[in-house]
């Protein structure tokens, strides 16, 4: 009986006590404030986009004759299909956007620092995922920006040495875009890359339960407050708040600004403008500004700096401990990141 | 470094952070709406035309308005891009700093769009200003209004310029058939004349080479050449322009949006095809094909920019779908729709679309000539169409159609049409009509049989609409033939006998009876022959018929 709690516990042999000392980790009172819970509002985005891409991938058909015109379905016939859409296309920028606030914040806070080193590269490794994760679904779409953006990426890859053919390859499941493409993307968007964010999550957890948060103090705290506080319910709380104003954003969002449908994929015809979906902005104006393999180099340096600047970091402090060299370089690389990302997206061409 | 300050340095710039974001997601989402149709392009004028829209947008805001939503104005080609004239142009005007002309032709538009000026050129739509030497014209011109400017008879009150002004008799031209079919773009002469392409004697490049007469043209205040109001405004698809070349563009595409959406809509063709001699638009209305687009048009796509059927759409056909557009069967987009038509049921007895080196009808009979003439056949022709219709049907339910065709157009050419020709031949000349057309009943009954009624019939039979095909149309052909044209022609011929023209009489009445008494006809004489039971004609079947 599922009322006998004797007959629960025979077969879940955890106490009430044990569950709640094993939830009750004591969270740093800095969590209390909203811009250091930043790491759970991509961890819950991420769980909408699992449900609404259930509920999307009951419709999705991946291949070049039927995929438009399943979406089409999807946002014009199917019951409800355009807010699941509008959730899902919303909450992946909301996503993107949550995991870069939340890496800024580590950045500048140095949360990274030993002995978290290894948690950040995790972190890189999701952030990775995610940007991945935002540009095959774009693909998914097979409208004619989505089809091109595709085309466009796997010649960007192209051009990364030695491997570049190879992972143009890979990408594209043969050297140019074939019936082969869409399913390929479709199982890397709703399979590969969601069990890899998983991992990776469940890793980035685990790891700082067991270094624990990084503990900060204003300076204006006082020295005898409490330091932590409970995360049940307290912290849940704040989650549980977090995740219905999310709910609210991104209901407004799917309703004032529903996901349109642009022209489906035309293999013969390239539009007058390309362009890829916000996030690789960046990416796209530098590529603009250099030429194609210094460009991609370039760019392959600084994903390879961020991933290591833990240790470069270190390198700093050990010969100038008080140097705050990094908070300036957080400054100048987000303002560039902005920067070209507005540039990008004011121009034209 | 305190934390204080990092977390301002974390809130300050992830504020910039957000407000980009929202900055950038604005500017997305703007141009996916626009992209979708949602939303108007944001239009850049280009700099070559900024004083012609600055200056528009208050004196006639409606043109600027049309330009805006075109796929001209996102291509950055604007009113001097289309309007610029060279200052020997025939028709140009200095406007404010500007060389320019007012009436934009197809020569023009070849400027980018050369393939479709070639193919629009050399199509039937290009010499539909040919109509102006036709019967049809005389109508307008002579029956209906007058060939001579008459003097006011009676004084119309209120407008007392009237008195001292002749009357326009072409006007009826003017204003009716030269709107679908062109004009002859004039412009006056400062005596009074018009000066037309004819006197202009334009070259290749559309430039006069009768300089001479150029210093004849009246201009106004302004310097601009005055055009004539008979000829000018003028959209017909068959305008004659003074500068040689043939049409206009904005028949079908409307300036100054040029919107291929409204090409692409029955509507449109239906400025010109539509009435009692070829009701095409309707027609089209009440065919299946027309039933399925209206209920489904919301589905087509039509502002797509390539729209080639089986692709980009298939929930209907409209005019430019079967007679115009690309399809996924190999048929690609042509200007020239009467490629795809292998008969024409524009005169009295139907003809097979064979054409010649200038897309002209071939009319010889003797076969070898023929052959020799002919360089697209009509089943060429028919097949480039069967292409359109199998992308939704099967290739029996094709041939099958056309063999309804093909035996409803001959049925109609051996009953009514060929006999009706011989009959009026026949009854010219041997005297028992006058020369003068339209002055005498039977021609008025033989002209309503072929011209309205016969060609509403082919013309429903063409385009699967059984009302036209039937009611409106063969079933009024065999009224007008038994209840009006035969017995006002053995009435002609009764009369011309007692008048002493025995001889004439005769021979007219030879043709008549011998045609009356044809086995199709003669049911009036031997009821019994037919009706019980269909008799075994070695009529034409889908494998014999059709390729």
């Amino acid at each position: 009986m599922a009322t006998n709690p004797g007959w629960l516990q025979q077969r879940i042999p955890i106490s009430p006590e044990q569950l709640r000392e094993f939830t009750n980790e004591p969270v740093p009172n800095h969590l209390k404030r909203w811009w250091f819970a930043l790491g759970g509002t991509p961890a819950l985005l991420f769980m909408g986009q699992i449900i609404t891409g259930i509920l999307l991938a009951m419709y999705y058909q991946p291949s070049m004759l039927t995929a438009y015109e399943s979406v089409r379905q999807i946002t014009e016939d199917v019951s409800f299909g355009w807010y699941i859409r509008g959730l899902h296309k919303w909450g992946a920028t909301l996503m993107i956007a949550a995991v870069i606030l939340h890496q800024m914040r580590v950045f500048f806070t140095g949360a990274y620092r030993a002995p978290r080193e290894l948690n950040w590269v995790i972190g890189m490794g999701l952030l990775i995922c995610t940007l991945l994760t935002g540009f095959t679904g774009y693909s998914l779409v097979y409208e004619q920006l989505s089809y091109w953006g595709a085309t466009v990426g796997a010649n960007i890859a192209d051009n990364v040495p030695v491997v570049g053919s190879l992972l143009k390859q890979l990408l594209l499941a043969g050297e140019v875009y074939n019936e082969h493409t869409l399913s390929r993307f479709y199982i890397i968007h709703a399979a590969v890359l969601p069990v890899l964010i998983i991992l990776l999550v469940a890793l980035h957890i685990t790891m700082i339960r067991l270094q624990g948060v990084t503990e900060f103090r204003f300076e204006d705290e006082p020295e005898d407050k409490p330091r932590s506080f409970n995360f049940f319910p307290d912290h849940l709380y704040t989650e549980l708040i977090i995740g219905l104003s999310l709910l609210v954003i991104l209901t407004t969002l799917a309703v004032a600004v529903p996901a349109h449908l642009g022209p489906p994929a035309d293999p013969l015809s390239t539009p007058e403008i390309i362009k890829p979906e916000w996030f690789f902005y960046v990416a796209f104006r530098w590529l603009k500004l250099f030429p194609g393999t210094a460009a991609v180099l370039s760019m392959g340096l600084v994903v390879v700096v961020m991933f290591a600047w833990p240790w470069i970091d270190g390198a700093i402090r050990r010969r100038q401990p008080s140097s705050e060299l990094s908070v300036w370089f957080g400054i100048i690389a987000v303002l560039a990141i902005i920067g070209l990302t507005v540039w990008e997206a004011v121009v034209a061409h | 470094m305190t934390l204080t300050v990092k977390r301002n340095i974390i809130t300050l710039l992830a504020m910039v952070f957000l407000a980009s974001l929202l900055m950038v997601q604005y500017l997305e989402v703007a141009r996916k709406q626009e992209e979708a149709g949602l939303r108007a392009h944001h239009i850049a004028v280009p700099s070559s035309s900024k004083n012609c829209v600055d200056c528009h947008k208050n004196v006639s805001p409606g043109i600027i308005d049309h330009w805006t939503g075109s796929k001209h104005a996102i291509s950055g080609v604007s009113c001097v891009e289309c309007h610029q004239a060279a200052s020997d142009d025939v028709d140009a005007f200095e406007h404010y700093g500007a060389t320019i002309a007012a009436i934009v032709t197809p020569m023009d538009c070849a400027k980018c769009h050369q393939d479709v000026y070639e193919e629009f050129s050399a199509s039937h739509h290009a010499k539909g200003g040919n109509i102006l030497a036709s019967l049809d014209n005389l109508l307008a011109e002579t029956v209906e209004g007058a060939r001579v400017p008459f003097n006011p008879h009676a004084a119309t009150p209120g407008r007392p310029d009237f008195d001292s002004k002749m009357v326009d008799g072409m006007t009826f031209a003017a204003v009716g058939c030269k709107q679908c079919h062109g004009s002859k773009v004039g412009l006056q002469t400062k005596d009074g004349g018009i000066v037309t392409v004819e006197e202009l004697k334009p070259d290749a490049s559309g430039k006069p080479t009768n300089l001479a007469i150029l210093a004849s043209i009246a201009k106004d205040k302004d310097g601009r050449p005055i055009l004539d109001p008979s000829t000018w405004p003028n959209t017909g698809i068959g305008r004659i322009n003074l500068d040689g070349s043939l049409g206009s563009c904005s028949a079908c595409h409307s300036r100054h949006d040029f919107s291929p959406r409204r090409a692409r809509q029955p509507e449109n063709c239906g400025k010109c095809h539509l009435g009692p001699d070829h009701p095409q638009k309707e027609i089209f209305d009440e065919s299946k094909h027309g039933i399925a687009y209206y209920d489904l048009k919301d589905h087509m796509n039509l502002d797509a920019d390539s729209w080639i059927l089986g692709k980009d759409y298939s929930q209907a056909p409209t005019c430019a779908t079967c007679h115009m557009s690309a399809n996924i069967r190999g048929g690609k987009i042509t200007h020239d729709p009467g490629q795809r038509i292998s008969w024409t049921n524009r005169p009295p007895v139907s003809l097979a679309m064979d054409t010649d080196a200038d897309h002209k009808i071939v009319t010889e009979t003797d076969p070898d000539k023929r052959r020799e003439q002919i360089t697209d056949t009509w089943e060429q022709k028919r097949n480039r169409m069967k292409q359109v219709c199998s992308t939704c049907h099967t290739t029996a339910y094709v041939n099958n159609f056309y063999v309804q065709y093909d035996n409803f157009i001959q049925t109609y050419n051996e009953k009514y049409g060929k006999p009706g020709t011989s009959i009026m031949k026949a009854l010219k000349d041997n005297g028992l009509l006058t020369k003068a057309d339209f002055d005498e009943t039977v021609e008025w009954t033989w002209y309503y049989l072929w011209h309205h009624e016969g060609r509403r019939a082919r013309h429903g039979a063409s385009m699967m609409a059984p009302d036209y095909a039937h009611w409106h149309g063969t079933f009024e052909v065999a009224e007008r033939w038994y209840t009006e044209f035969i017995p006002e022609v053995r009435h002609l011929i009764e009369d011309a006998r007692k008048a002493g023209k025995v001889a004439e009489a005769n021979a007219c009445s030879q043709v008549v009876e011998e045609i009356m008494n044809r086995p199709e006809h003669k049911w009036q004489v031997n009821p019994d022959g037919f009706g019980a039971k269909a008799p075994e004609f070695p009529i034409r079947t889908a494998s014999a018929g059709s390729n």
